[in-house]
């Protein structure tokens, strides 16, 4: 299933009150709001009344909050490594792809792996 | 001559609004994205209704009678018919709420 998602760009101060009822039956109350509505001629035609105001994209499925927001996020240019678990009763744990950390690894003393 | 308090028809009292009577070339270049945008819309949904089969009578009608901005003469982009201008053009920023409204054709010989 598909979605419209709508974005509000252009506010409605103004226009027509009908142009201002097909905003809010859209569920578009400020600028820069975001909604989903499925791919249907009802909703088309309300997208239709309101084109000059309003970005539209084809999703497949409806994205959180937080995934519209880190859409805009740019790249930090930084990312933190945390330390994870890498023994498992006295062993070291079995990682899914050997990466250049398991390379690293050398074993201590004491029965831990440390970097 | 110069300053503040100069005798300009604005300053010199009375109703004088200043509205040059053409588009400035960076109001003409946002225009034109706007046309563009609206365009992009009207793509997205019919692409969309496309793949569900589904038809829409507004859209066909937009599709069949409005040309998009690449097709548009620059006539039509920056100016609108007006039976009471010389050579019955003027300005398209003349028209109320312009930049969100769709005003792309205009009588056929004019």
């Amino acid at each position: 299933m598909s979605y419209f998602r709508i974005t509000l760009h252009r506010s409605a101060i103004g226009l027509p009150k009908r142009t201002k009822g097909v905003l809010a039956a859209l569920g578009l109350h400020k600028r820069s709001q975001v909604v989903y509505h499925p791919v249907e001629a009802q909703f088309a035609g309300m997208i239709m009344k309101v084109k000059e105001l309003v970005r539209v994209d084809e999703v497949d499925r409806k994205l959180s909050k937080y995934e519209v927001y880190s859409e805009r996020k740019p790249d930090p240019g930084f990312w933190v490594e945390k330390t994870v678990a890498r023994m498992e009763d006295g062993r070291p744990k079995e990682r899914g792809s050997p990466s250049v950390i398991v390379e690293g690894l050398r074993k201590e003393d004491g029965g831990e792996v440390r970097l | 001559m110069f300053g503040a308090f100069r005798p300009t028809g604005a300053l010199g009292g009375g109703l004088l609004w200043k509205i040059p009577w053409r588009l400035s070339p960076h109001q003409k270049y946002r225009q034109r994205q706007r046309l563009r945008a609206v365009d992009k819309v009207v793509e997205t949904v019919a692409n969309a209704l496309a793949k569900k089969g589904e038809t829409l009578k507004s859209l066909d009608r937009w599709q069949a009678e409005m040309p998009t901005e690449a097709e548009m003469l620059p006539k039509d982009k920056y100016t609108i018919f007006d039976r009471k201008e010389k050579k019955y053009r003027k300005g398209i920023h003349k028209l109320p709420k312009w930049t969100r409204v769709s005003q792309r054709v205009n009588p056929p010989g004019y």
